[in-house]
Formats: C-alpha cells, sequence, structure tokens
C-alpha cells in the first residue's frame, strides 16, 4: 500500500495565504491575552480557514461545514469556563451555516468567532462566496455574481450582538489588537471579520485592493452608537473601515441560566 | 376483565384535560389503566379522541371497541358510535338522548347552571363517567384541588359541585356497565414521552435541545419542564442541523446530552450523526416516529423509519438502536441508550413513535432520583494523550477540554492524536478502530424477549410499541386453542444473528408483525441472515395495532 505520511504536509494552504499571517497572528493574540492553552477550545467547520486549529496548540473540534457555531454553543454550555473561539471562513460562517450565524447572535452566546473572510471558496477552488462583490466571475458564475453581499457586520449589529469588529490579515498589528481585544470581550457573543487576500482563487480582492481601501477607524466612532455602528458596517467600496464597530452590554446567553451558577455542567459527576 | 372509555370532540374541547383526569382518577382507583391519544393535525375542530382502558388485571395495549363513547359532538356520536363494543353506551353533550343506548346531558348547560361557568363542561362529564361506571367521585376530590388549586378555592369547589351533579345526573344509568372493582392503591401513571425524558433526567443529562416536531416534542417540553430540578440546560435550536451538533459539541464538552425528533428531523439530523460517529462521540438521538414520506401525517403513529435510523449518515460507523415496546422500556432504554452511547463513544437512537410517547400506563414507581451513568471518561490523561489511541475494544480513553491535555477531535479522517491526517494506513487503522465498537455492543446487545408457548408452531416477530397489541394478541390465540408465541426486540441494531436464530427456533409459521408497509425489520433479518421464509402482518394506516385486529388477522 502506498504511504502517504511523508506527502502529507501541513500547513495545506498556498504560498502566500492569508491564513498563514492570521495564524501567526493568532498565536501572538493568545499570548498577549494570556490565555491558558488547556483551557482554550478551538472550533471551526470546513474550509481552509476552518484547519487553523490543526496548527496551533489548543482542545479542537474541528466538526462540519457551515456547524461550527451550534458545535461551539454545545462546547460552551457543557463548560462555560472554556474560551471558546471559532475559526471559520465566510463560506462556512456564512453561507453553509447562515442560520446558524444569525441565532448565535441572536442568543448572544459567549463565544469567540474569528472569520476570515477571502471573499471566495478556496478549498473547492475558486466559486463565489456570500461575501463575493457583484460581478466577481468565476467558473460558476460566469456571466458575474448577481447576488447582494451578506453585510456580517450589519446583521450582527442589527441583532445587538455585544463585539463587532473587522480587520485585515495585511495589517498584523491591527489584526492583533483586534483578536486581543475580542479575546478580552468578557460577555456575549464577539465576531471579527477578518478581510484575507486569497492569491490563488480571488485575483479582484487582492493584497493591493485591500491596502489601498481599508481605513481604520477614528477614535471619534462611539461603538455604542449602534446607527453609526451600522453605517459603518454598511460602507464598503472605495473605503473599509476597519476597526470595532460596534459593542453591547446585552448580557450573554449563558448569564441568563441560573443552572450554570454552580459551576460548569461537564464538572457535576463527581469523577472530575 | 376490562372497559375503554373513548372520550371524542373537537380539538379545543377539552378532550385532553378530560381524558387525563379520568385517567387520574381511575389510577386513585387503583386500577390497571392504559390510555392512548387519536388526534389530527391542527389546534381547532376535528375529531380527536383519547381511549382509556381500565382493567383488574395488567393491559399492555388498547382495546379496539370502547365500551363507553363520551361524545363532546354529534359528529364524534355518528363517527364513532358505529365502533361501540356490543353492549356499550354513548355519553352524549346534547339535551336529548338519540337512542336507548344514548344517555345525554348537556355538559355546557349543566356547568353554567351550578357554577355559572361553560368552561366546567369537563368537569360535569368527568363526574358523569364516573357515575355511570359507579365509582364514588370522592376520589376524584383530591385530584380537583391538585388541578385547580392555583387558580383559587373557588375554582376547586365549583368543579367538586360539578363533578357531583354529573355523577347525580347519571345515578339511574349508574350499573348499566360492568366496570372492574377498584383496589383502592392509588398508583402512578405515566406516558412513553414523560418515562423517557425521566430516564434522561435521571440517568444525568445536563444539555438538551431540539426542534419541536410531533410526536418527539412531549419528550422535550417534560425535559424543559424538569430542568431547574434537574440542573438542566435546555434550548430550542434553530434547526435539527444546530440540534445534533449542538449536542456533539456538548458531549466533546464532557455533558452526556441529548435530542429528540421525528423522521424529517432525523434526515436533517443525518451528517451530525456521521459526525458523531467519526468524532466518537456519545451522542442520543431520540426518535418518535410518524407514518409517510415528507411531512405525512403528522400526528399519527408509524414504524416506518428502522431501516432509515440504521443506515442515516454517510460513511460507515457504528451506531445502536433500541425500540422500547412499553411506557417502562421507554424508561429503561433511554438510559440503556445513554449508558451504551458512553461506554461506546458513539450515536445511539431510540426509536419510538406517537402511539407509545403518548401511550399512559400505571406501574411501579420509575426511579426519578439522579443516577448518572458513567461517562467513561479519563480525568487524568497524560500529555502525550490521544484521543484516538488505538485498542483492541476499538474504545480510546476519552479525555474532555479543560483538563491537562489538549483534546483534539476531527470531522476529517485523523490520525490518533486527532489532527487532519490524510495517510491511507493511518486512515484503515482509525477505521477498523471505530468499527471493532461494534462488536462489544453486539456482545452486549440485549436479547429478543418472548412470551408465549415455548415449542408454540407460529412465532410473532416484532419490535418496538408493537409488543402490547401483539401480546395481547397472544392471548387472545392461545386462550383459543391456538399455538401461538411472540418474540419482541427491544433493541434493533447491532443484533447477535446466532443469538437471535436459536432464540427464533423453527417454528411452523413465522410473521413478522410492523407497523409500516415493507417489513422494515424482516428486511434487516433477512439481510443477517437470520431468516428466510416469513409472512408479514402490516398496519400503515397510522393507527396503531390492537391485539383483536391481530388475532383476527392471523387467523384468517
Amino acid at each position: 500500500m502506498i504511504n502517504l505520511t511523508e506527502a502529507d504536509t501541513s500547513p495545506a494552504w498556498c504560498p502566500g495565504c492569508g491564513n498563514f499571517m492570521i495564524l501567526k497572528t493568532f498565536d501572538e493574540a493568545v499570548e498577549e491575552a494570556e490565555l491558558d492553552r488547556t483551557r482554550l477550545a478551538l472550533v471551526s467547520g470546513i474550509g481552509q480557514a476552518a484547519k487553523l486549529p490543526h496548527y496551533t496548540e489548543a482542545n479542537v473540534f474541528n466538526g462540519l461545514h457551515g456547524r461550527a457555531l451550534p458545535a461551539a454553543t454545545g462546547i460552551k454550555l457543557a463548560n462555560h469556563e472554556l474560551e471558546v473561539v471559532i475559526t471559520s471562513g465566510d463560506g462556512d460562517m456564512y453561507g453553509e451555516g447562515g442560520n446558524h450565524f444569525l441565532h448565535a447572535v441572536r442568543r448572544n452566546i459567549g463565544v469567540k468567532a474569528f472569520v476570515h473572510n477571502n471573499q471566495v471558496y478556496g478549498l473547492t477552488k475558486g466559486q463565489a462566496s456570500p461575501t463575493s462583490d457583484p460581478g466577481m466571475v468565476t467558473k460558476v458564475q460566469k456571466h458575474g455574481v448577481n447576488s447582494a453581499p451578506f453585510r456580517p457586520l450589519a446583521v450582527a449589529i442589527a441583532e445587538d450582538c455585544s463585539f463587532v469588529a473587522r480587520s485585515f490579515a495585511g495589517d498584523r498589528d491591527h489584526l492583533r489588537e483586534m483578536m486581543v481585544a475580542a479575546l478580552r470581550h468578557d460577555g456575549g457573543f464577539a465576531l471579527l471579520d477578518i478581510l484575507q487576500p486569497c492569491p490563488s482563487f480571488n485575483s479582484r480582492n487582492t493584497f493591493q485592493w485591500y491596502r489601498e481601501r481599508v481605513r481604520p477607524i477614528g477614535e471619534s466612532h462611539d461603538p455604542t452608537d449602534r446607527m453609526a455602528a451600522l453605517e459603518l458596517a454598511f460602507t464598503w467600496g472605495d473605503e473599509i473601515p476597519i476597526g470595532i464597530l460596534y459593542r453591547s452590554d446585552r448580557p450573554s446567553f449563558e448569564s441568563h441560566l441560573d443552572v450554570l451558577e454552580d459551576g460548569p455542567l461537564a464538572a457535576r459527576y463527581g469523577d472530575r | 376483565m376490562d372497559l375503554t372509555i373513548r372520550i371524542a370532540g373537537e380539538a379545543g374541547q377539552g378532550v385532553l384535560t378530560i381524558g387525563s383526569l379520568v385517567v387520574q382518577g381511575f389510577a386513585r382507583l387503583g386500577l390497571d389503566v392504559l390510555s392512548t391519544k387519536s388526534y389530527m393535525s391542527r389546534i381547532r375542530g376535528g375529531l380527536n379522541w383519547y381511549d382509556i382502558r381500565c382493567g383488574d388485571a395488567p393491559l399492555t395495549g388498547p382495546a379496539e371497541r370502547p365500551d363507553l363513547l363520551v361524545a363532546l359532538t354529534d359528529v364524534a356520536r355518528d363517527l364513532l358510535g358505529e365502533e361501540l363494543a356490543d353492549g356499550g353506551l354513548i355519553l352524549h353533550n346534547s339535551g336529548e338522548s338519540s337512542a336507548e343506548n344514548v344517555v345525554a346531558i348537556d355538559f355546557e348547560a349543566v356547568a353554567r347552571d351550578v357554577a355559572e361557568k361553560k368552561l366546567y363542561a369537563g368537569t360535569v362529564a368527568l363526574g358523569a363517567v364516573f357515575g355511570l361506571l359507579g365509582y364514588e367521585p370522592d376520589v376524584l376530590s383530591g385530584l380537583l384541588e391538585e388541578q385547580f388549586a392555583r387558580k383559587g378555592d373557588d375554582v376547586v369547589a365549583d368543579n367538586r359541585r360539578c363533578v357531583e351533579r354529573g355523577a347525580e345526573l347519571v345515578a339511574e344509568e349508574s350499573g348499566r356497565l360492568d366496570a372492574p372493582e377498584s383496589t383502592g392503591d392509588a398508583r402512578p401513571v405515566y406516558d412513553g414521552a414523560g418515562a423517557a425524558a425521566l430516564a434522561a433526567a435521571a440517568a444525568g443529562v445536563k444539555f438538551v435541545t431540539a426542534y419541536p416536531m410531533t410526536p418527539a416534542t412531549a419528550t422535550f417540553t417534560w425535559l424543559a419542564g424538569a430542568a431547574d430540578e434537574y440542573g438542566i440546560v435546555v434550548e430550542q435550536a434553530e434547526d435539527e442541523i444546530a440540534a445534533i451538533n449542538m449536542v456533539c459539541g456538548a458531549a466533546y464538552g464532557g455533558v452526556p446530552a441529548m435530542t429528540m425528533t421525528s423522521g424529517g428531523g432525523l434526515a436533517l439530523m443525518a451528517e451530525g450523526l456521521s459526525l458523531a460517529g467519526m468524532m466518537e462521540l456519545p451522542a442520543v438521538v431520540l426518535v418518535a416516529q410518524r407514518p409517510a414520506p415528507a411531512t405525512g401525517l403528522p400526528t399519527r403513529t408509524a414504524q416506518q423509519d428502522l431501516l432509515f435510523a440504521l443506515r442515516a449518515g454517510h460513511g460507515e460507523f457504528p451506531r445502536a438502536i433500541f425500540a422500547p415496546g412499553t411506557v417502562r422500556q421507554s424508561y429503561d432504554l433511554t438510559r440503556r441508550a445513554l449508558e451504551t452511547a458512553h461506554r461506546y463513544q458513539t450515536p445511539v437512537l431510540v426509536l419510538t413513535d406517537q402511539f407509545l410517547q403518548d401511550m399512559e400506563q400505571t406501574m411501579d414507581e420509575l426511579d426519578a432520583a439522579p443516577r448518572p451513568i458513567d461517562r467513561g471518561i479519563v480525568t487524568d490523561p497524560e500529555p502525550d494523550y490521544e484521543r484516538y489511541a488505538v485498542t483492541d475494544s476499538g474504545v480510546s480513553p476519552r479525555a474532555i477540554p479543560g483538563g491537562p491535555a489538549f483534546v483534539v477531535c476531527d470531522s476529517d479522517e485523523h490520525a490518533a492524536d486527532g489532527h487532519i491526517a490524510e495517510d491511507i494506513e493511518g486512515h484503515l487503522e482509525q477505521q477498523d478502530k471505530r468499527m471493532r465498537k461494534e462488536d462489544g455492543m453486539r456482545a452486549d446487545a440485549l436479547p429478543p424477549e418472548r412470551y408465549g408457548p415455548d415449542d408454540a408452531d407460529t412465532l410473532l416477530l416484532v419490535w418496538g410499541s408493537t409488543y402490547g397489541p401483539a401480546r395481547e394478541a397472544v392471548d387472545r390465540l392461545d386462550a383459543d386453542g391456538e399455538s401461538v408465541a411472540m418474540l419482541h426486540f427491544p433493541q434493533l441494531w447491532p443484533l447477535d444473528a446466532d443469538a437471535v436464530s436459536e432464540a427464533i427456533g423453527s417454528p411452523a409459521r413465522l410473521i413478522a408483525v410492523e407497523g409500516n408497509q415493507t417489513g422494515q425489520f424482516r428486511t434487516l433479518l433477512r439481510s443477517e441472515g437470520i431468516i428466510d421464509e416469513c409472512e408479514l402482518l402490516t398496519n400503515y394506516t397510522g393507527l396503531p395495532f390492537t391485539g383483536a385486529e391481530i388475532a383476527e388477522r392471523i387467523r384468517q
């Protein structure tokens, strides 16, 4: 039988992939936020972003395509003392997992979702994603994308998500700052949408393209101002705002549950 | 002796309230009670009925024909009156009797007269039922107190007077029906849905999630009701896909978790079952069957999802399927399912149906005290711990996140350490490891239960909720001098082919009795090489079998 052990290399990403930067920054952010990795659970679905948990050190639940959020919800409720972080892509989180996204944010479950948003399907080699810009031509969308792009940040703000931010893989300092802010966020759902170039399958939204457009949100923005946050969430084109768009003090889902006051459910069996 | 009361009317008329009070009242009289419900998928109108069979000896299934029909509408009297047993009576909600065997009381008018509230029509009917059967309505006093105390003493008193008045109005008719004797020893009553839920709560299930779907919802609702008492997190999922993935997440986190659905929801869970198989997570799904494809007949009963439950989920992975036959087994097998799922770290299904979910039975008290199952968790894993270490049994030491070692689980094929791996030798090692667990489950499999003479000429092969009706059919046929026995399968997978073959033996006539059209269990037994020639007796009407029906069809 052929032995593929040597060929089974990792990471499985293309050279120049934005994921390398995100991974490196993620490891730095975990250090900076002083997380105990044995209490860190990385949850992912399927896609290139979803492979990230395999390339770092943590507890890992790499589940089904689109289903990271319900799995993460189950993990958080089983042991709410774990730091549950989801690493997902735009297809996984906003396409296949769209319904779960709507409801996880609505619940405001206290997990952190880092969405590597490259506006394209990488693992399946270049089809449009829910966030692809209109007009983008692919082998499947050969006359160009006609559907309006999904605006995750606007949806999250509309649902009163407790932490909503955007960053860019090409600006590692900003990305680290956002990751640390999300990891330190103590409360409900934290969404960090990370603009990530895909050099192999997205020739439209390149490093250059993003670099020319991303603008850090100015200090005058009040993240508790929901309408101002929505306006930033809808800003997309010549200018793309990055930073913390919105914060809400809505209590987390798990904080409503009196039954969790006695500690994690997983610790109630006398054998641990 | 036994007697069946059928309470029938439109949805929203109080059929359930009256029926439930009659069941509770009979249980307090110390009668053996078995009830079933038949309803249409609507909130108002239609024709629903609640059958309550009471006896002085253990009952296992419903009767075909009621001895007393409580008809809340003319439609109920006309349509169901024809099903009345010989010598039966109709208690009709009307001012005027339409026939010699019809006792007429305008329940609402009496309620208005006694308490100025037509809402209490149901308690007038309750009193009339007790009066007709010659039972003292006193026994209902405590029941009404329990039922209505929250609403105030006046409400309790008014309802008591309505019961008394109902009984008085039929005083002259009392004794027209032969009723079983009260023993006076009150007995607990459980339904299948509640018994399964109680088992889960007592077994230490601490996370429950579901998308509401008839006829599984009652189990979900029961657990929500008991959540504070048992310390359970209950969450309504956005869909069944979320439900099974949340269960997988909670199981990974170390908490026994469960979801419940019907066939359509199971279809949505199929990928999640496969995930639990691949990640080796103890996920338990209660599947309450209902008939026909797609939405089908949502409130009726069926045994049509056996092969689906057996095959749902892509790829090959081990699973177990239990199928309770009685309310008592709903409790026992739900616990067994949880234990099996945790012992073998794999998905387990409990296959029940509308008939059993809604069935109430008097029985000995079920154990409600917390008795957590063994989660099978390694509490002190070494730093080099591997979640999928290869073992002879296929069961790897299971740690949970938050301890000293990283716990890595992947839906992709993985190496022993849990990380994604595409090496083919490693894949085969893991695949074989997973499937070896089925050998252990097979060795642990519950044997089929035999009822009837050892050397019977005819053997009925039955599974799940057909237990009761089949048992009654065996009794009827054997009493008539026939030679019939039955073999009931509480566990449908894995099957120990040798043990099952031996249990079946070589009767002259073998008949699979199933609530489906194609004989799914017969197909399974054949595919396992266990049986060959076997007749098929099916019922896919959406209504359950009765013992009389099975006996009659076997005689033919």
